[in-house]
């Protein structure tokens, strides 16, 4: 998603989210899932809906 | 590493020292009693009292001032870490409170020198588990997701 937006470094979104540069690398990486107010940030920093970054997936992976 | 992480390490190896060089200079003086009869030791005492929690405060304070420094995840796990420090505090005083009572029952009374021993081992011990469960949370975290 950061390459489909002027390659944005991962500091750059961590500034622009207002998180640490070590959760944007969690959050990439599939090791932490967000609270609702940072996904809304993350959104806001690329300038879409909240849904074009983040998808929900049950346990059950539906 | 995060900001966090970073000073949770220094933090961590910071206490491991202070650690080792009371245990060294307790081993050294050969007696307990040493740090009541040796002024300078008295003193090197009281500044570690006073300065080890400032140290702390002001480390722990310019960190969670920083909105860019600290953020959610972080915060999570600081949660965590206080829980394991909350309980190495107990257990430490556990172990000073029967280990006291059992050797010193006879006489009835302990020597004035355990009660600044017994604060300086839990300030330490305290600083070390908060350090130690921040440095463990971020290993989990980073493990686990």
């Amino acid at each position: 998603m950061r390459f489909d937006h002027d390659e944005m470094t991962q500091e750059e979104l961590a500034s622009r989210a207002g998180c640490t540069r070590q959760t944007i690398i969690a959050l990439e990486q599939n090791k932490y899932v967000p609270s609702i107010e940072l996904a809304f940030r993350v959104a806001k920093a690329f300038g879409v809906p909240l849904e074009e970054v983040f998808q929900y997936e049950d346990s059950q992976g539906r | 590493m995060a900001p966090l992480q970073k000073r949770a390490l220094y933090s961590f190896v910071i206490g491991l020292v202070l650690t080792i060089v009371l245990i060294v200079v307790l081993v050294a003086q050969g007696d307990i009693t040493a740090f009541e009869r040796d002024p300078n030791l008295r003193l090197i005492m009281y500044a570690v009292l006073i300065g080890v929690p400032l140290i702390y405060l002001i480390l722990v304070n310019l960190t969670l001032r920083k909105p860019t420094q600290v953020d959610e995840r972080d915060r999570l796990i600081i949660e965590k870490a206080v829980r394991a420090q909350w309980l190495a505090v107990i257990f430490t005083l556990v172990v000073w409170t029967i280990a006291l009572t059992e050797i010193y029952r006879d006489q009835g009374q302990v020597p004035i020198t355990f009660l600044k021993l017994i604060f300086t081992s839990t300030l330490i011990i305290s600083t070390l588990a908060h350090s130690f469960g921040i440095l463990v949370g971020y290993w989990e975290m980073n493990r686990n997701g």
